[in-house]
């Protein structure tokens, strides 16, 4: 190109000389010769011109056949690894649907099978308490720091309609002596077939269905331990239980048979020791659940229920004997304040009945409970027997400070504990009083009235900091006193107990997920 | 009168009230999509009439090979209609669920139609492909599926390597040398028939696609006839896409009178006009004469003649470290 416009500008430049020449009317001979050669030059110099293009012309399709194929030749590996990606997205799919899924988070771990039949998550549990006793008169209480509970808690579903869990403890989940061993053992251990919301089956070894309190879970209690009521309401026990929701929870049941425990015990061994069974049941309404009364959505009232009927040569039963290291009352502190005579035994019927009722409503919650254990005892050779009715009550509640919801599991703060970021929790203050009566006729043929309380009164009050989902801190302070009792020279449970006020202050730190 | 229309609307009624609803899984290779949706309707309409009873085809489409395995994993299939009868054998050796003899059970060693495998190319053929030693040129872009997962491919495959046997005099390393220079022209490898149509026709990949014979016509059907042109190869193989109820699979749904009777109905001439009008090569002479302008006349040669049979193609062939394993390298 810059060639031709030279050429040009030359031809153009050679045109005005030779006008110039052709116009000077006085030229002479010399000048005529000098045209002639200028005319020869630029008839050269355009013949050159024309050459050029013309070459220029024939080089063109040869440069465009080549793009051209070039161009395709990208445009089909554009297309290529296009489609690659494409197959590679369809073959990621498809095997992403035959993969078992994964997942972590507050919840715990979870791993499922792509069609869902197998799914299973592991939860956790870890409770680490300190308990101190103060005013304990020179007797010195059980200061510890305590591993209070220490749990995997692995659940699951089956074939989308069989529950499982299984959970073993490994803390120093049985009350008594600070020498008292810790030996694992399975808290729970069931199967739970769900055909529908009201009618699930349950089998296994879980929480009967008779005390309020207890059936709250572990985790989301208000207090270190449960009041004086759950000394009276059995513990986890093996057998067979038949519940469900009905109208989407506003009507709750549960009857079970079981193999039947004493007050305030757990079935330790997995197998029964009689022949006789024990009936459990509840029945909890929250009437106004499904309705949009918000104030009133989490008032919840029932009665729960136990009966049985004990051998006579069954010693397991009931809390029989002395000494602080068999099953007993049990203060907030988890000292021994009542035992029965060694050799009593359980004989005959057992009943049970716990009315029971709780409120949340923003940050409020109540809990009330009431139970009664009545149960026939007999000393040994069954010279004596009696038929004894315990009693017990408990009123507690809790308010959120930082505002949010309290619900029956738990509070879950809105801003979690961060506090390069302003985020402090959530925190909640708790009380609770609660009382234990002794029937009478049970001193002093089957209890000693120098070693046991004939009524316990307890008042706590306390404080939860909820730093996230998982992770809690509590502390709180308890104060219990005790109607009769043990003299204060006694040295072992139940007597030096009950011969004093339990004073205790507890801290808890708590993860669970 | 009068008793007569009513004993007749009382048969009816309880005709009605007795008609059952039967289902079926028809497990199928890839490109059979047409050709069963069309089959289907015809058989329910046939079984109706007959019994009284209503029939629902599922169908369930993928590469031969791929299917097979998801019958062995237990996708309850009430018959297969699959690409090759290896894959069928499969099913009877791996998962136990029909007998060994499944293939002497229905005519013609249980393929009521058969097909071949030709080539689809670009409108005006820019490359000239007329034979399969074009497809080795340096130039040419072969589209085909992955003869681990399709039958089809399994028998494109075979029919390119029948080809080099039969030029080079049967010389194995030459037919070898030369199925590894096609492959080399091969730039992706769908896991079925229907997904390098896609390749081909719809994202607008390579010089020509290695197709079913059926595939090809329905190609040039859904995407026009202006933009590819079938050629059909003077050489190719007789592909025997085989059918099979399979028994333990109808034996417990308690289909098997049905599924046998839905297999039957393929060899009748209902099913085999379905069969031709769908660009498969029917069984019945009668019906393969009047739809003989749908296929070009060429010469097929036999996996039994060339190969030895599928058993011994596919394990020369097609298993782990086979000849496929050693000559393609993504």
């Amino acid at each position: 190109m810059k060639i031709n416009q030279l050429l040009i500008a030359t031809f153009v430049g050679a045109q005005f000389t030779v006008t110039a020449l052709a116009g000077d009317a006085t030229t002479n001979s010399t000048e005529a010769a000098e045209i002639e050669v200028l005319k020869q030059e630029i008839q050269k110099l355009d013949q050159k011109v024309s050459e050029i293009e013309t070459q220029h012309q024939a080089q063109q399709p040869v440069a465009d056949s080549a793009d051209k194929q070039q161009i395709q030749d990208l445009d089909q590996k554009v297309r290529i690894l296009s489609r690659e990606r494409e197959l590679d997205q369809d073959a990621a799919a498809t095997a992403a649907k035959s993969a078992p899924k994964i997942t972590l988070g507050s919840g715990g771990f979870g791993f499922s099978s792509s069609d869902s039949n197998f799914v299973a998550t592991i939860h956790g549990l870890i409770q680490v308490d300190s308990r101190t006793f103060s005013q304990d008169n020179h007797i010195q209480g059980n200061d510890s720091i305590l591993l209070r509970r220490a749990r995997p808690i692995i659940t699951g579903t089956v074939y989308h309609d069989f529950d499982f869990n299984f959970t073993p403890e490994f803390g120093n989940g049985t009350p008594g002596a600070a020498s008292a061993a810790t030996t694992p053992s399975i808290y729970d251990a069931y199967i739970n077939y769900h055909y529908s919301p009201w009618f699930q089956i349950e089998a296994g070894k879980f929480k009967p269905p008779v005390g309020l309190e207890y059936l709250q879970s572990d985790t989301y209690t208000l207090f270190n331990e449960r009041s004086l009521v759950t000394d009276l309401i059995p513990g986890r026990d093996v057998g067979f239980e038949l519940h469900g929701d009905i109208v989407g929870g506003v009507v709750s049941y549960a009857v079970g048979i079981f193999n039947g425990v004493g007050d305030g015990q757990k079935n330790t061994s997995n197998i029964g020791f009689q022949n006789d069974r024990e009936f459990d049941g509840r029945l909890f309404l929250q009437p106004f659940k499904a309705t949009s009364i918000a104030a009133l959505q989490n008032f919840g009232f029932g009665v729960g229920g136990s009966w049985g009927s004990s051998s006579i040569t069954n010693t397991l039963d009931l809390p029989n004997t002395t000494g602080g290291s068999n099953p007993g009352f049990y203060t907030d502190g988890q000292q021994q304040f009542f035992a029965y005579r060694s050799g009593i035994v359980a004989a005959n019927s057992h009943w049970r009945l716990s009315p029971q009722a709780y409120y949340y409503y923003g940050p409020l919650s109540l809990l009330a409970e009431y139970a009664i254990s009545d149960q026939q005892v007999s000393t040994n050779g069954l010279t004596h027997s009696a038929d004894l009715q315990n009693t017990a009550w408990e009123i507690s509640g809790g308010w959120v400070l930082t505002g949010e919801d309290a619900t029956f599991n738990g509070v879950t703060p809105r801003h979690v504990f961060d506090p390069r970021n302003g985020g402090w929790g959530a925190l909640q203050v708790v009380a609770r009083y609660a009382e234990l009566n002794v029937d009478k006729a049970a001193f002093p043929l089957f209890a000693d009235p120098t070693a046991s309380a004939s009524g316990a009164q307890a008042w706590s009050l306390g404080l939860n900091w909820y730093l996230n989902k998982n992770i809690r801190v509590n502390a709180s302070y308890s104060h219990t006193t005790f109607t009769g009792g043990g003299a204060a020279s006694a040295t072992t449970a139940p007597a030096s107990v009950s011969s004093h006020p339990e004073d205790v202050f507890f801290t808890r730190v708590q993860l669970s997920f | 009168m009068k008793i007569f229309l009513k004993i007749l609307l009382a048969s009816s009624l309880a005709i009605s009230a007795s008609a059952k609803e039967i289902k079926l899984l028809n497990v199928s290779y890839d490109p059979t999509r047409e050709l069963y949706t069309e089959y289907n309707a015809a058989f329910a309409k046939y079984w109706k009439a007959k019994s009284g009873d209503d029939v629902s085809i599922s169908q369930s489409h993928g590469g031969s090979g791929k299917q097979a395995q998801s019958v062995i994993a237990g996708l309850e299939a009430d018959v297969v209609t699959l690409a090759l009868s290896y894959d069928i054998d499969a099913i009877s050796q791996q998962a136990k669920l029909l007998p060994a003899n499944w293939q002497s059970r229905l005519p013609n060693d249980s393929t009521p139609y058969t097909s071949t495998i030709v080539f689809l190319v670009r409108k005006g053929n820019p490359k000239g492909i007329k034979d399969w030693d074009d497809l080795v040129k340096k130039d040419v872009s072969v589209v085909v599926p992955n003869p681990k997962s399709s039958g089809g491919a399994r028998w494109a495959y075979l029919a390119a390597y029948a080809y080099a046997l039969e030029t080079y005099g049967h010389d194995d390393a030459k037919a070898k040398d030369f199925i590894t220079k096609l492959y080399k022209n091969v730039p992706i490898l769908d896991s079925g028939a229907r997904g390098s149509t896609i390749t081909f026709a719809q994202r607008g990949i390579g010089d020509v696609l290695l197709a079913w014979e059926n595939e090809a016509h329905l190609a040039l059907k859904e995407f026009g006839d202006d933009k590819f042109e079938i050629v059909t190869p003077p050489l190719s193989i007789l592909a025997e896409p085989p059918v099979a109820v399979v028994d333990k699979n109808a034996k417990r749904h308690g289909t098997t009178e049905v599924a046998t009777a839905y297999l039957n109905y393929l060899y009748s001439d209902e099913g085999q006009e379905i069969a031709a009008k769908n660009f498969y090569r029917p069984r019945n002479q009668d019906i393969a004469a009047k739809y003989a302008a749908n296929f070009t006349q060429l010469k097929l040669v036999t996996v039994d003649q060339e190969f030895g049979g599928w058993t011994k193609a596919q394990a020369t062939h097609f298993a782990d470290g086979g000849v496929f394993d050693q000559i393609y390298q993504p």
